[in-house]
């Protein structure tokens, strides 16, 4: 099997605050999406070399590697790669998304439907996790 | 003589100017704020003067000589004080407040008094705290969407409970209301430059803010006059702020319910919008601070309804960013009007 565990749907959440991180992936998780979280940029650019997901959710301001650091490196190594949803509490949040080149932008505070209708543009409707054989 | 002293000693810069415009006496003070050492460097042209110290406004655009506050004050007008920037000798710029008045002479050809002040202190702490405020605007937001989003899953979890996680999802939003009240007055400071200017009808604009209010506030009547055609280029976003809050208030003053009329028409190159609610009205005494940062009209009385008041600050300097005007009619017990103007667009 190549890429062993690959699932279509999967989602990446960069996020540096861990609560945030947490709860985006509890609603993801709820919604029946596949996820894995890195807490900054530069485990984020080790989890897509392991497993390219199919939409990123991206934080902007982080300590390690931020939003913008993150973006050009990502891009650079995978050109068309996967979409970039940036998650952002700058007051222009679209500005955000077009600096880096971004497919979509949700403002924090946001609503779980802001986060699941990102989801359903970029991936679909999830795939329920099928009982995965060992 | 004994009149020179006087100014001489006087802790602000002093420039007295004469019917040409020219500089004809000035003070230390004047000569200390600009670090030149002789009056010879002050005196003659001011427009000339001017432009050595590179008189501009706090935005960084040159000043026309014929607006000098002198020059305006040689006209017969008592100028009320503004701020503006100068470049001083060794380089550094100088935060000051200009006033100026015409000197009260026996009959003889105009004069005119400039009297400048040096805020440089005071506009560094007005920046110290923008910046603070920005900042700590943005920090309250990951925390504020930890809270919202928990609510929200939860209300999905444990319908049993979906009241409850209402309330907390509606302080939340009030919160960051307040969040983003606080980043927008920062960020007009910052952010000079403000937004992206298009073409749009005022009219349609403020048809969108009646049809949404309406559904915010079922108690109020909200009342929009049909509307003439009126096209401007402006920051569509900050206009429909700016027309939200003044609705936002007239609906707040007027508690009782009521119809709140808001018109849209344009005359001689402009569009006037008047939003005017039938409600509580602004104690005469307070009236002239309204448009002052933070400034509450209704603080400390019985009908206090909270907020943290920047809203009528913001708007007016968003408007007058645009080239508009913002004023206002009240009388307690009958009632408010607030009016704007933006420039129309010219018809091409």
């Amino acid at each position: 099997v190549t890429r062993a565990g690959a699932r279509p749907g999967g989602i990446l959440v960069v996020e540096d605050d861990p609560d945030l991180l947490a709860i985006m992936e509890m609603i993801l998780s709820d919604a029946g999406y596949d996820i894995r979280t890195a807490p900054d940029g530069a485990v984020a650019l080790a989890r897509v070399a392991e497993l390219m997901p199919a939409l990123i959710f991206l934080d902007m301001r982080m300590p390690v590697m931020n939003g913008w650091e993150f973006a050009r490196e990502f891009r650079s190594r995978h050109p068309d790669a996967c979409p970039i949803v940036v998650v952002t509490a700058a007051e222009d949040a679209r500005r955000r998304a077009e600096e880096i080149g971004a497919d979509g932008w949700i403002a924090k505070p946001f609503d779980l439907e802001d986060v699941l209708g990102a989801a359903r543009r970029h991936v679909g409707t999830p795939p329920r996790p099928a009982p995965s054989a060992p | 003589v004994e009149l020179l002293a006087t100014i001489d000693s006087m802790a602000d810069g002093v420039l007295l100017v004469d019917a040409q415009a020219r500089i004809v006496e000035t003070n230390r003070a004047a000569l200390e704020l600009l670090g030149v050492s002789s009056k010879d460097d002050v005196l003659g042209p001011i427009g000339e003067w001017g432009r050595r110290f590179q008189l501009r406004t706090v935005e960084g655009r040159p000043i026309d000589v014929a607006d000098y506050a002198s020059v305006r004050a040689l006209g017969g007008q008592r100028v009320a004080k503004y701020d503006a920037v100068l470049r001083h000798a060794d380089g550094h710029d100088v935060f000051v407040s200009v006033a100026a008045s015409p000197v009260a002479g026996a009959g003889g050809p105009p004069l005119a008094v400039a009297v400048l002040r040096d805020v440089s202190a005071a506009h560094r702490l007005e920046e110290i705290r923008d910046e603070f405020l920005s900042t700590a605007a943005h920090e309250l937001k990951t925390p504020l969407a930890v809270i919202k989003a928990h609510a929200q899953l939860m209300q999905r979890r444990v319908p049993s409970e979906a009241q409850a996680l209402a309330v907390v999802q509606r302080q939340v939003d009030r919160l960051s209301r307040l969040v983003q009240h606080l980043l927008d007055t920062s960020r007009l400071r910052l952010d000079e430059a403000g937004g992206p200017r298009a073409p749009f009808d005022l009219g349609s604009l403020a048809a969108e803010v009646a049809e949404r209010m309406r559904a915010a506030s079922p108690s109020h009547h909200i009342v929009l006059e049909p509307a003439p055609k009126a096209p401007v280029v402006a920051d569509r976003e900050r206009i429909e702020r700016v027309i939200t809050s003044l609705v936002e208030n007239a609906i707040r003053f007027s508690p009782g319910g009521g119809e709140v009329e808001l018109r849209v028409d344009s005359a001689d190159g402009s569009v006037h919008v008047a939003v005017q609610d039938h409600g509580l009205g602004i104690p005469p005494d307070r009236q002239a601070r309204i448009f002052e940062r933070y400034y509450r009209a209704h603080a400390g009385m019985r009908e206090d309804y909270g907020g943290l008041g920047l809203s009528l600050d913001v708007s007016r300097e968003i408007v007058q960013r645009h080239g508009g005007r913002m004023w206002f009619e009240s009388t307690p017990g009958v009632g408010s009007t607030f009016h704007f103007t933006l420039p129309l667009e010219a018809a091409t």
